[in-house]
């Protein structure tokens, strides 16, 4: 696996944008400004960054309740998400989707979905779309550890093999579905056993690690792209934070989100690794720390200053013409 | 030039020319092309009431066996629709609905909506419906009025062969999601129908019969009833005026409220269970808007509250018929039945 | 059978649940080993060290399912005629990292263990020889992806660990000596490894397993079997080196096209390819070799572990005080020797055969 300095540069990036967004977010939330429901995907980045990383303008994902590190991965708009979150006009869905549903087709995000296990079906379809009109293209369903029980996430499995689609399953398994433990509600020891029972490899990577993600999503990628049919990869991680905002997650150890940030950070873990290397110096990373900073900070204003929807907003967009 | 095919052959048709004219335009289903990996022919079955057989010889892998896993097929119709596709998912019986209902209206509906108004669905999801096969409670509903609550999704409802043909393409060439209702019982039917291809807009009803009396407004297979029901009345000097829907979803409220202005009176015929119905809906909006026309109370023809029974006797009761539009008729002429 | 030896015996299992997980599952048609078997093997253990004697069976925690499994197993009347071992868990927090197998071991080792039962790939078992001291292994593949460890039914595993861990089979007698590849970067120990050890000029540690030729510069091994499957094939294929040889080997690799040599060898499971030798030396034990690459990684046993830069100095070195090993075979051949799993019976005297006239 070789990967240049602009790629660990864009990672690194891609990386720490979804920190910040989501720390912003936890911080924000507290005041009582931001509607709704918000799941943050905080400690979460480098899975979504290690497969993201390979994608471009043909492919398509769909992601989880805990959508905003896969819509930013794959190119949303941050002023447009942070506008969205805050129900406003300017919001990447003009304010009618808010956090749970934020999409961008034109990016290729078909969609945080707020129905567990809702992705995994769109995903096929994607992945035929692009099987039939031959764009090379390949579709990716991020689900979590609650959407690898559903039925419809095992009756994608099994299209998507019967079918030989280009088609990635990602179960991103942060071992909690809201506040059930995964070791308690999925039957079977290791996820990736039942890869086998739907005839594609099934594997497990170290999701604090960005390389290691990175390089199972490209050889899946990779495989994918040439017809070589879908696979499932468990990416093992940690979630900083509740189910959603406000969750006060009494379930979980006294110090594990303490233990698990002072151990398994993956920017920290990146950082070691590439400025260790020598490959990345510490000051062009602390630039890409400051830039960010900037950009949320300014995402932030933005939002808070920008107009909501007006009542005509309401009753428009329902179909394409009516 | 028109000719006489059955329902169902237009409906091939459609599907057919679609296929020919628009590569993007796909076929899944259970059994659509019916022999997928077995020994036998590959197109055994051509769907389950044969209404696809022969597009899988033309268009082959444009036309999709699925798993029964109707989540994932219809789910993937309504994925690859917003990924360059214009897929025409079969769902068999409408009453399979319940088992991929998220990836209905959840998905597909909410799209566009959610998505501020940038995503299109141009995915059709066919489906039969109705009563008179003798198949019992889980094959024979009426589940068009949930689809019609739903906003995002069209939902039409074709009587007749010829409209058959040009709804469907209509609901091909659609960028939003369709449910395409077919009552199984009109697949047999036949009419004239113009060889080419055509559409026929949404939410434009068709008057089938005029009439200055009574209003009669009603959708799919009881456009029969109600057409038979007004011939009979029509011999007794009660004029008629029927009105066939087409689609719930957009709904020709103009066409309803104008006859109605010029009638007084309304009938509605609709063969779905009595509650949260399409005739409820349409009473509903005449007594809303058209209260003052009215010279008479609404009457409502529907099938009871009750699953669809098996036995034949029980079925039979179960259907609105003619006997019952004419009864309903005279109610609101003020006449002893 | 008679235990009367048997007091107190313990022995230890670790069982990797993140063995056979690994890309090359994706990358090529690695054997998919499912957890649930591992789950079942052990018990199939449990059963069989219960028959020898042992008394208490000491097992890893692990926060991927296995343990909870096991747990739960526990909780459900035993299979009939089975007795199984007090089974307890070394009692700490799992990070799910390769760490709980070094601290489980060590545990373990203090505790006492006669034997350790292993369950995983190489992988697993370059992680047990770090901390097993003078334990004796038993180490079974759960995969057809190894080479250290065997495939033999667990219950005959657990039967010959039973043996050698309760002193019915002496340990001198049913044990080897595992030579080893030590690491040292910059002057300090760093890893060690049992088979093979592989340097690349890959940048990241990555997705960890190595399965592709290109770039591999020096490989060293231990010992080479030419029908091994991964990196030690290389080895295997040109020149044999058995697992009780006094030496082992070590490789300067090229590409192919400038190769004088080529060999094509399976260096992963379906990927059968040419490798270009550039030169071939034997590893003497003791002997110390500069690695010749300024930026890579060292693949131990097949998976990538160090990464290095130019400012890394990185030395291999051929050793010979690896794992003791219990010999299966040999074990139970020497239990069979002194009739151990035979008893006589009060039963009279020509009651158990069977005549012509069926009895």
């Amino acid at each position: 696996m070789q990967l240049s300095k602009a790629d660990l540069l864009k990672a690194y990036r891609m990386m720490k944008t979804i920190r910040e967004f989501e720390e912003r977010l936890h911080v924000e939330f507290a005041t009582g400004e931001i509607p709704g429901f918000v799941h943050l995907y905080a400690g979460e980045e480098a899975s979504a960054t290690g497969f993201c990383m390979h994608l471009d303008g043909r492919d398509k994902i769909a992601s989880t309740h805990r959508g905003h590190g896969h819509s930013i991965g794959k190119g949303c708009d941050v002023d447009a998400m942070m506008a969205e979150i805050y129900g406003k006009k300017s919001g990447l869905c003009g304010g009618k989707g808010g956090s749970m549903h934020i999409a961008d087709l034109d990016k290729g995000m078909l969609g945080a979905n707020g129905i567990v296990g809702g992705g995994p079906p769109l995903i096929c379809g994607a992945g035929l779309a692009a099987k039939v009109l031959k764009t090379g293209g390949v579709a990716i369903a991020f689900v979590g550890d609650g959407a690898f029980n559903q039925g419809t996430t095992a009756e994608s499995l099994n299209l998507a093999s019967v079918w030989r689609l280009p088609c990635l399953f990602v179960v991103e398994n942060n071992g909690y579905a809201e506040a059930t433990s995964s070791k308690y509600s999925v039957s079977c020891d290791d996820f990736t056993d039942r890869a086998a029972a739907y005839s594609m490899p099934g594997i497990a990577v170290d999701g604090h690690d960005f390389f290691a993600v990175y390089e199972a999503a490209g050889e899946a990628i990779k495989r994918a792209r040439s017809g070589g049919g879908p696979s499932l990869i468990e990416v093992k991680l940690n979630r900083y934070y509740g189910h959603f905002e406000g969750d006060a997650q009494t379930y979980r150890g006294v110090d594990e989100v303490k233990n698990i940030r002072a151990t398994k950070d993956c920017l920290v873990l990146f950082r070691r690794r590439v400025e260790g290397a020598k490959l990345l110096d510490a000051s062009e990373l602390n630039k890409i720390d400051a830039d960010v900073m900037a950009q949320i900070e300014n995402a932030v204003k933005k939002a808070k200053a920008a107009p909501k929807p007006t009542a005509a907003d309401l009753m428009t967009d329902v179909y394409v013409s009516y | 030039m028109a000719r006489k095919i059955t329902y169902q052959q237009a409906i091939n048709e459609a599907l057919s020319q679609e296929m020919s004219r628009d590569p993007r335009v796909i076929i899944m289903g259970e059994d659509v092309a019916g022999g997928a990996g077995t020994d036998g022919e590959d197109e055994a079955w051509g769907g389950v009431l044969g209404v696809t057989k022969g597009l899988y010889k033309k268009f082959g892998d444009r036309v999709m066996d699925t798993p029964i896993t109707e989540s994932a097929f219809i789910g993937a119709a309504v994925g690859a629709a917003t990924a360059g596709l214009r897929p025409v998912a079969e769902l068999m019986f409408i009453d399979f609905m319940g088992v991929c209902l998220d990836q209905i209206f959840n998905q597909a509906a909410k799209f566009r909506y959610m998505f501020g108004g940038k995503a299109e669905t141009p995915v059709v999801i066919r489906t039969m419906y109705g009563a008179g096969f003798r198949a019992a409670a889980q094959h024979s509903q009426c589940l068009y009025p949930v689809f019609t609550h739903i906003p995002g999704l069209k939902v039409v409802m074709p009587a007749t062969p010829y409209d058959a043909k040009g709804l469907l393409i209509q609901a091909i060439r659609d960028n939003d999601p369709v449910i395409f209702c077919e009552h199984k019982v009109l697949y047999t039917l036949e009419g004239d129908v113009p060889e080419e291809p055509y559409t026929i807009p949404f939410g434009e009803a068709s008057v089938v019969r005029e009439g200055k009396d009574v209003t009669i407004v009603t959708l799919g297979r009881m456009v029969h009833m109600a057409t038979e029901a007004a011939d009979n009345l029509a011999k007794q000097g009660i004029k008629c005026e029927v009105i066939d829907l087409r689609t719930t979803s957009p709904m020709d409220e103009d066409t309803i409220l104008e006859s109605v202005e010029n009638t007084g009176r309304l009938v509605v015929v609709d063969e779905a269970h009595p509650r949260c119905n399409i005739a409820t809906d349409v009473s509903a909006l005449v007594a809303d808007k058209a209260f003052d026309s009215l010279k008479a109370p609404i009457k409502m023809v529907t099938g009871p509250h009750v699953p669809v029974p098996f036995s034949d006797v029980l079925e039979d009761l179960y259907i609105p018929n003619a006997a019952k539009i004419e009864a309903a008729v005279r109610l609101v002429m003020g006449k002893k039945n | 059978m008679a235990n009367n030896q048997a007091r107190g015996a313990k022995v230890g299992v670790v069982a990797n649940p993140a063995a056979g997980r690994d890309i090359r599952r994706l990358v090529a048609q690695a054997s998919v080993f499912p957890i649930a078997e591992k789950r079942n093997m052990m018990t199939r253990a449990f059963s069989a060290l219960g028959t020898t004697g042992v008394e208490e069976v000491l097992l890893m925690p692990d926060g991927s399912g296995l343990s909870d499994r096991i747990q739960r197993a526990l909780k459900l009347p035993l299979p009939e005629g089975q007795t199984w071992p007090k089974i307890s868990f070394i009692d700490f927090e799992p990070e799910d990292s390769p760490a709980d197998t070094l601290r489980a071991v060590k545990r373990m080792v203090e505790q006492g263990v006669g034997a350790i039962i292993v369950l995983g790939g190489d992988g697993t078992n370059r992680l047990v020889a770090r901390a097993a001291g003078n334990v004796p292994l038993v180490s079974l593949s759960t995969g057809t992806n190894n080479v250290f460890p065997v495939m033999r039914e667990a219950t005959i595993a657990g039967l010959a660990a039973g043996l050698v861990a309760t002193g019915q089979v002496d340990v001198a007698e049913a044990c080897y000596r595992n030579k080893l590849l030590r690491l040292e970067v910059n002057g300090t120990p760093s890893d060690l490894a049992l088979v093979d050890l592989c340097i690349s000029d890959e940048l990241f540690v990555g997705s960890k397993a190595l399965w592709r030729a290109e770039g591999l510069d020096q490989l060293f091994v231990s010992f080479a079997e030419a029908d091994a499957i991964g990196l030690s094939s290389i080895a295997g294929l040109i020149r044999p080196v058995s697992r009780r040889a006094p030496f082992g080997l070590w490789f300067d690799l090229c590409a192919p096209v400038q190769a004088a040599r080529v060999v094509t060898a399976p260096i992963a499971p379906g990927i059968v390819v040419d490798v270009g030798i550039e030169a071939v030396n034997s590893f003497a034990l003791g002997e110390a070799v500069l690695v010749r690459l300024g930026r890579g990684v060292v693949a131990l046993d097949g998976e990538r572990e160090v990464e290095f830069s130019p400012a890394d100095q990185v030395v291999v070195r051929l050793a010979e005080d690896g794992p003791l090993s219990i010999d299966i075979e040999r074990t139970m051949m020497l239990a069979a020797q002194h009739g151990l799993f035979v008893r006589n019976t009060p039963v009279a005297r020509g009651a158990g055969v069977r005549t012509a006239q069926g009895g």
